[in-house]
This record gives C-alpha cells, structure tokens and sequence, in this order.
C-alpha cells in the first residue's frame, strides 16, 4: 500500500514536472508523454478507483430487468472498430444481462467497417459463456446498407431487409425467427452506437411504432442524447466508458471499462490541473504585459 | 495461443504502435499504416455491399423468387454512373430525385414526430409552486434556458436593450452546454488511448511472456 501511495506522489509530480516543460517549452509531446504516464500506470497496476452509478445507466438496467423472461430484446452494434474500447464493454455487459434474464436476443448493425465481425465475435463468446444456442436463443442478422431504409422496413418486415442471417442462412430455416417477423414482436430495443444513429432508432422506430429503446453511447455523443432522456423518449442511457462501466457493476461484471476508469479519473485529474495552471499562466502574463489580450 | 492468433495480435500492435508514432512527428511507419488503412476499408466495403446488398436484396430476389421489378431500382442505382461522363452527367440527377424526395417523406413526419413536438413538450414545464424547491429550480432553469438560447438565434432584430440581455444569458448556456461536451469529448478521446494501451500492455506484452514461458 505505502508503494502505490509512493507511486501515486511521485507520478503526481512527474505530471508537473512535465506540465512544467510544456509551458516553458511550449512543445506539446510533454504533454502527451504525461498521459501517457497516467494511462499506462493504473492498467499497469489495475488499480481501482471507485465510482458512482449515473442515474441514467440504473434507469436503463432497471427496463431491462423487468421485461419478461425470455422477451425479445434487438441489441446493435452501430459502433466502428475505432471505439471499440468504449463500446465493446457496453455490448458484452448488455449481454450479459440479457442472457442472464434468458432474453431472446437479435443483434444487428448498420456499420459495415468493423460492425458484422465484432458483433459476431462477442455474441458468440457471451452465448459460449452462457450456454445459448444459436438459432433459440439468439440471432446475428449481420448489416444491411441503407439504415434509414433498414431501420423503417424492419416496420413492416424484418425478413424482406434481411433475407438471410450474418452467415447466410435464410431467416425461414431459423427457429427464432419464426415469430418474429417485425417490430410488433420485439420488447425492446437496446442501441450501442458511436454515431447519430440513435436519433433514427428514436425518431423513426420508438416514435413511431412505440418500443422501448435505450442506448449505450459514445462519450463524444452523450449530451446530445440527454434531450431523449429528459424528455422520456428514452429509457435509459450509457454514457462512455463510464456509462459502461457503470453497466458492468450492475450485471456484476468487471471488465475492461471498470478497469480502465481508474486511467480515466487520472488523466481527468491532470486535464484539470494542465487547465488551471495554463489559464494562471494566461493571466500573469497579460497582467506583466499591461492587460492586453496581445502576446 | 495458436499461430493465427499470435500473428493477428503482433499486426494490431504494429499498426498501434505505427499510428500513435505520429505524436512525436510524421514518419514513414504513421504514412504506412495510414495507407493499408485507407485502402483495406475501401476494398472491405465494396465487398460487403456487393455482398449484403447487390447480391441478397437485388439479383438473388431476381432470379430465385421472380421479383422482376427489382430491375427499376437497380436502373436507377446504374444511372448514378452517369455522372462520370461529361456529357451525360445529369442523368444521374433522376436517381438523385428519388432519393432526395424519399427522404424528405421519411425525415418529415419522423423528426416532426420523434423530434419536434416530444421535445417542444417536454419544456414546457409546470412552475407550480406546490412542487418540490429542487423541481421548480430545474423547470425555471429549462425554461429560461430554451428560450433565451432561441432568442440568441433571432437575428431579424438587433440584439440591444432587453433582447440583447436574453440574448447574452442564451449565450451562457451556450457557452455550459458547449463545456460538457468538451468535458464528455476529454472522455471519450482518453477512452480510446486506455483501450489501446490495455490491448498493448494485456495482449501483447502477454503474447510475449506466453511465447517465451
């Protein structure tokens, strides 16, 4: 314990030392190299920093902890590769979830780069996990152009946009899909995503044919969405990897958006104090050079 | 680990390693990566399309099940070559036509639906003084929020006198909205440089120690 204290004073002032450098300097990789430090140190260590649920993140896990066993749950994976470390642990925590409550689960993306494979690969290691068997208890339709078409015709059917399954197995010769042939037979809509596209699953699907959605989101895309929240068009909503991580301690579930939050309060701390200490800077240097805004 | 996996996790590392190379200068390795990167996404997207939209939803449909008629939309999908050429270039606009007026059907009703009015009813908050100090603090907030923020983007007059004063508190809320996006922006670009660095330190550096343990 005395060791990571240790670690922690003496990495608090290499941050300063460097944010020192970057000021004099004014060569902005010292302050890379400071993250960097911060990031690296904790996953090192695995550390541990605790947080507090967002209100936000229970409202979600609490819809869906109270659909029915075995409800119908359309889980996407609208999100590219590129944030994956936020949105990887939003899937597999909803998954967990859902498997757990014996959710009949359809997943889906409307993201060609990155979207079929990934959602591929984490459904199938979560159903191992699980015990679930594909075709019964869940279903990988894969991606389809055209979201706007994608998201309307799955109104009226969900077979005629996807004629066949992720690895092309016609939706006829699948189980589950049977009785499950548009929006009317799905219970809810949980949409993880790092684009605009949850502003179609709201104003295309949820308002128009009235199903539940809630959302795991980027952090980049968060505030925008507090509007759906606030309103109560949405039920629920993770935001980044702390909403993720968040999610993770519901399901009871440490993964690596719990472990990367410790990395994140760091960085936070140092953003905050690069912040502060430049604005001071700013202002005695203006006071030195008589008020001007001119440097 | 088996080999595949092995090499896979050593490639992700290399271009990992290649792209954040750039935070100290550009280089051939950042260039590189860049590259495969540009040109893989392309070659992977024209694939999957040909694939889950060209090949499912046209010419199967065509000849399996008879859906003949599918030959209109794919017409109209070649005419948007049209505007490679010089001469012919405005064929394309037909297409363009379609998609302009099928979208404008779509977007209408559900942004006048999904958007607009839910979000417009959702301001409109009660200022009963019966409810809770916290409750009408927050109704007040919204409220003064919504419509200064509009009045800060009413430019048919002047902002002075009284209009100006809104309009500057609008700018504040601006300004608070514009900070937690920041704030949120921090989060999620850090987000990213943790996922990297734990695929870095977990799965390579362990790829390593596995090989040599």
């Amino acid at each position: 314990m005395i060791w990571l204290i240790l670690a922690y004073v003496l990495l608090a002032l290499a941050g300063i030392f460097l944010l020192y450098l970057t000021f004099r300097t004014g060569d902005r990789r010292f302050i890379y190299l400071a993250v960097a430090f911060y990031v690296i140190f904790p996953v090192l260590l695995t550390l541990n920093l605790p947080t507090e649920i967002s209100p936000e993140v229970r409202q979600l896990y609490e819809a869906v902890e109270a659909l029915p066993d075995s409800a119908v749950v359309m889980l996407t994976f609208d999100y590219y590769a590129s944030t994956l470390a936020e949105t990887e642990p939003m899937s597999r925590a909803a998954l967990h979830h859902l498997f757990r409550k014996h959710c009949k689960i359809v997943t889906m993306t409307t993201i060609p780069l990155g979207g079929p494979s990934i959602s591929e690969r984490v459904t199938r290691d979560l159903a191992e996990e699980y015990g679930k068997t594909y075709g019964i208890d869940y279903v990988n339709l894969g991606y389809k152009a055209n979201y706007v078409a994608v998201l309307k015709g799955m109104g009226s059917s969900i077979e005629a946009i996807y004629p066949t399954d992720n690895s092309g197995t016609p939706l006829a010769e699948i189980p589950m899909m049977s009785h499950i042939k548009n929006y009317q037979d799905v219970d809810f809509i949980y949409v993880v995503a790092d684009n605009g596209i949850v502003d179609y699953w709201m104003s295309i699907v949820n308002a128009q044919y009235q199903i539940g959605v809630g959302s795991g989101v980027t952090a980049v895309m968060a505030p925008k969405f507090y509007a759906y929240l606030s309103s109560g068009q949405m039920t629920g909503m993770l935001g980044g990897m702390k909403g993720a991580a968040d999610y993770e301690q519901l399901v009871h579930h440490h993964g690596t958006a719990t472990k990367g939050m410790a990395a994140q309060s760091l960085v936070h701390l140092f953003i905050i104090l690069s912040v502060v200490a430049g604005n001071i800077i700013f202002f005695m240097e203006r006071k030195k050079r008589g008020g001007g805004l001119q440097r | 680990m088996s080999l595949v996996d092995f090499l896979q996790i050593w490639i992700i590392a290399f271009f990992t390693l290649a792209l954040f190379s750039f935070l100290y200068k550009d280089n051939p390795f950042y260039k590189f990566a860049e590259h495969i990167f540009a040109g893989l996404s392309a070659g992977y997207y024209v694939g999957l399309v040909w694939n889950s939209v060209i090949i499912q939803q046209m010419i199967d449909p065509m000849f399996d099940n008879g859906k003949w008629w599918l030959v209109f939309p794919g017409l109209l999908g070649v005419l948007m070559f049209s505007r490679f050429t010089k001469n012919y270039h405005w064929i394309s606009r037909i297409s363009l036509a379609f998609v302009m007026g099928n979208t404008a059907g779509i977007f209408l009703l559900s942004e006048l639906h999904g958007k607009v009015l839910p979000q417009i009813q959702s301001t409109m908050l009660s200022l009963n003084m019966n409810q809770s100090p916290g409750a009408l603090i927050l109704s007040l907030i919204v409220i003064i929020g919504v419509i200064s923020t509009l009045i800060f983007f009413y430019f048919s007059k002047e902002h002075k006198g009284a209009l100006g004063g809104a309009a500057r508190v609008g700018i504040w809320f601006i300004m608070i909205s514009f900070g937690a996006h920041f704030g949120y922006t921090v989060m999620a670009r850090i987000s990213l440089l943790i996922g990297q660095v734990q695929f870095l330190i977990e799965d390579w550096l362990g790829s390593i120690i596995q090989f040599f343990v």
